[in-house]
């Protein structure tokens, strides 16, 4: 008779203890220490972007954890990728920031990458944008003098798997003979190489532009082209919110050619301007992460980015794009999942037939 | 000129003055440590600034890295061991002078050049940033390679009476500058599947590998102190006077400095080692060089401040950086909001004169404070190396293993330091197994875009031919110079027979 009421007692303390616990627990990080990693060096593009963010995420973070930043530079961010793969547990404590340069190779299935942005959870995403610019000696007014342009172009270049997929394939789409030269280290480079004459079409992230390109348009050292454009909330690239003047690449394909663009080219175009350009840094949870956890990182994403302290950040030094969170960030990022595997292959191909390198 | 005065009225508030100061306590300390330089002191200041005013964050990042070329003479002379990759060429003639017991005398001479180097080429920055632009866009792919070119000839001085050693030399430097991701196709080179040498060899192990590690092996066989007499001999106003006395070197070291700082692309890591080199060449009585000459300590220690000031302009006004630290600085311009562009010279020419006041201020805390540790410091070359060895030899790894921390520095490091140890048996001249090591990337990445861009047709543009001609003639200048020493000595040897 002891015995079973022991046994009743126990069963009594089990089920009650677990009635205890609630069904999903509050995550509260209150004493810890988040390690952000940044597979770049410290003051490089995505660096900055971590450091200008983490305060906010500290502040907003439930139990306000200190939030840490670790660089990890290496092979073009595959090394941090890759670690941020195979080492961290998804508690919450470790997250990762890819930007464009993390998501290309692994769009190209490069044989070296191991991470898979498709296991992750997406936390919130940083957008940014593009803006072509020619030479004016070439008597080119605007991209409408482009139908029928004959002469060959030299574009600098960092790479022909590097973010200039998303110009080379642009140029190539628009029907232009664009010779790319490569060895050029980044951007600022090429547009040295611009204002030299080295070079004659380019183009710059739009903060870039705006300080560095528009004062040469006044002096009528340049022309603006195009914009490769923004995302909409139905997944259309519409113009560039921040260079509204500017036609966006799908309107110039079709002051070109007289349709819209479509087809296995522009289907990888696409996916990769919106990895390159529409998602171009992103903060990732592991694999497995509880929802509790992702629902505790989104929403104080959300609020970070909604904070009127931030945004003056955000116009000051992320180039005034509108940042994404949550729900917004799953579904941009889906539109670059959701890009067929044989429109990939054919970028791929693409790449290895004009440039005669080798991609996978 | 009134925003100039304007700028160092803001420079000279308290506020400002005590971050200036803290900036070159933390400079001189990141310099004294042997392989740390100015990435490390950047990278560990940029979390710092968030939030700061701008000009009050200049005063702090400036005030650091203007003064780590002043205190990172110090390991360079009094050990043979670089404080940082700026004072590599210090250690030729300043190590020797150690030796002699004239430590003292040769630190005297470095903050002296590092001081007036790094007052020129505050003003030279201020004089040259309105014509600056039309200057750094004159320099394409074609005459960045040419500089680079004019970088490795100076391999034939370095190398002394041993040039094939020294081409040798410089082409196993290419050889390591060239591991890991190539630069203008994506592949990777000789990484045997190792993710640590996707990115190469970093400057810093390479530097102390080839110079740190042989150093100390060899002190530690010798089992002694490193000055062989046990006074410190002449004292520090010496060493100042001897610069006084060569003013001349120190300007034309200075401006050599602030040119190579400030064209992007050359990178300032090799500074030193040009204004070394382009002593010798110019010196009639060049016997004592690498022996304990002091022009030898003056030249590189006045362009590596110089480069400094050279090294803000293209940071400034096209957003490149001309080196590792800018690069990091470069980034924190952007944490403060600033976009780097033609507007730094119109719309924030206030901030521009701020860097350059911080930066000629640093160099006078800089050069005062050095000269007053100086005394203390010097004592360290009369004790048994043997107390001291263990000590650096962590040092050292922990510099190395700051570099992408990750084992494969250690591992380097050691690999490269039996390497520079061989080298240093067999006088084989491992500054020019460094200068190949530096330039290799320039000059592949510059030869092929000029290549891809122009055919051959890069050969005829004046800014290459003037380049060539400049190269041809240092080269020239050097083998006569050789020839007639050597005609001299033959001379002397019949004169003697006779």
């Amino acid at each position: 008779m002891r015995k079973y009421i022991l046994c009743l007692g126990l069963v009594f303390i089990l089920v009650a203890s677990m009635a205890m616990v609630p069904p999903s627990q509050a995550a509260n990080f209150k004493g810890k220490t988040i390690k952000w990693i940044i597979p770049f060096n410290v003051g490089g593009g995505s660096d900055v972007w971590s450091r200008l963010y983490s305060p906010f995420l500290q502040k907003y973070l439930p139990g306000n954890p200190i939030v840490a930043i670790k660089n990890m530079p290496g092979g073009g961010s595959i090394i941090g990728g890759n670690y941020f793969h195979t080492r961290v547990k998804p508690n919450g404590l470790t997250v990762f920031g890819s930007s464009g340069s993390t998501s290309f190779p692994y769009l190209l299935e490069n044989p070296k990458v191991k991470y898979d942005f498709a296991k992750y959870q997406i936390v919130f995403a940083t957008p940014v944008g593009g803006v072509c610019y020619i030479n004016p000696d070439l008597g080119v007014k605007s991209v409408k003098d482009l139908k029928g342009f004959k002469k060959t172009l030299a574009y600098a270049s960092q790479g022909a798997t590097s973010l200039d997929i998303i110009p080379l394939l642009a140029f190539d789409m628009l029907g232009l003979d664009v010779k790319a030269i490569f060895g050029y280290k980044g951007r600022g480079p090429g547009r040295v190489a611009f204002e030299q004459g080295e070079v004659n079409i380019d183009y710059q992230t739009t903060p870039a532009f705006i300080k560095n390109v528009r004062p040469l348009i006044e002096q009528g050292k340049a022309i603006p082209l195009m914009s490769w454009g923004a995302l909409d909330e139905n997944g259309n690239i519409v113009r560039d919110p921040v260079a509204p003047d500017i036609p966006s690449m799908p309107e110039a394909y079709e002051m070109l050619h007289g349709k819209k663009p479509s087809g296995p080219a522009f289907n990888a175009w696409k996916a990769f301007f919106l990895a390159g350009f529409g998602l171009q840094k992103a903060m990732w949870l592991p694999e497995k992460t509880p929802k509790d956890i992702v629902a505790a990182y989104r929403e104080a994403a959300a609020k970070a980015i909604a904070d009127p302290e931030f945004q003056k950040i955000v116009d000051k030094s992320l180039g005034g794009y509108t940042q994404l969170a949550g729900k917004d960030a799953v579904a941009a990022f889906n539109q670059v999942l959701g890009v067929p595997k044989q429109d990939r292959d054919w970028l791929v191909n693409w790449i290895e037939t004009k440039y005669e390198i080798k991609v996978r | 000129m009134d925003v100039f005065f304007q700028s160092l009225s803001v420079v000279l508030q308290p506020g400002h003055l005590l971050m200036l100061v803290c900036g070159v306590v933390m400079g001189l300390s990141i310099g004294i440590l042997p392989g740390l330089g100015g990435i490390v002191g950047m990278t560990i200041l940029l979390p710092v600034i968030y939030g700061m005013e701008p000009h009050t964050a200049f005063a702090l990042l400036i005030g650091m890295v203007a003064v780590i070329p002043t205190s990172d003479t110090f390991p360079s002379v009094m050990m043979g061991i670089p404080g940082s990759s700026a004072s590599q060429a210090t250690i030729m003639d300043g190590y020797p002078l150690a030796k002699k017991g004239e430590a003292a005398r040769a630190l005297g001479a470095a903050f002296t050049a590092s001081l007036i180097g790094g007052l020129f080429g505050a003003l030279v920055l201020t004089l040259i940033i309105p014509i600056a632009r039309p200057i750094v866009l004159a320099f394409g792919s074609p005459e960045l390679f040419m500089l680079a070119l004019l970088g490795m000839s100076m391999v034939g001085v370095l190398s002394g009476t041993k040039p094939i050693k020294g081409i040798l030399a410089a082409g196993i430097g290419v050889m390591i500058g060239a591991l890991g991701d190539a630069p203008a196709v994506p592949e990777y080179r000789y990484t045997f599947g190792i993710d640590y040498l996707m990115d190469g060899i970093p400057l810093v192990v390479v530097g102390l590998g080839l110079f740190a590690f042989p150093e100390i092996v060899d002190l530690m066989i010798k089992g002694r102190s490193i000055s062989d007499v046990a006074t410190l001999g002449k004292g520090w106003l010496d060493g100042v006077k001897d610069t006084l006395k060569h003013w001349t070197i120190v300007l034309r070291c200075s401006f050599i400095g602030v040119i190579v700082g400030f064209l992007p692309g050359l990178g300032g890591s090799v500074v030193d080692w040009i204004a070394y080199g382009h002593i010798i060449q110019t010196s009639k009585d060049r016997e004592n060089f690498g022996k304990g000459d002091i022009r030898g300590v003056i030249a590189p220690e006045s362009a590596n401040n110089a480069k400094e000031g050279g090294g803000l302009i293209p940071t400034f006004l096209f957003g490149i950086p001309g080196s590792g630290s800018m690069a990091v600085f470069l980034g924190g311009l952007l944490i403060l909001g600033i976009q780097p562009g033609p507007a730094m010279i119109t719309e924030n020419i206030d901030l521009v004169y701020t860097a350059i006041w911080s930066l000629a201020l640093a160099n006078v805390f800089g050069a005062i404070l050095s000269i007053a540790l100086s005394k203390p410091i010097t004592r360290l070359t009369v004790i048994p190396f043997s107390y001291l060895a263990p000590f650096m030899v962590l040092i050292i790894t922990f510099a190395c293993y700051q570099a992408t921390r990750s084992w494969g520095d250690l591992v380097a490091l050691l690999v490269m330091g039996i390497l520079g140890w061989v080298m240093k048996q067999y006088g084989w001249p491992r500054p020019a197994a460094l200068i190949g090591y530096v330039l290799a990337g320039n000059l592949e990445t510059y030869l092929f875009i000029s290549v891809q861009r122009y055919g051959f047709g890069w050969l005829a543009r004046p800014g290459v031919l003037i380049l060539a001609a400049i190269i041809t003639g240092s080269l020239a200048m050097g083998v006569f110079y050789q020839a007639r020493k050597v005609s001299k000595a033959s001379a002397a040897e019949s004169g003697k027979r006779a």
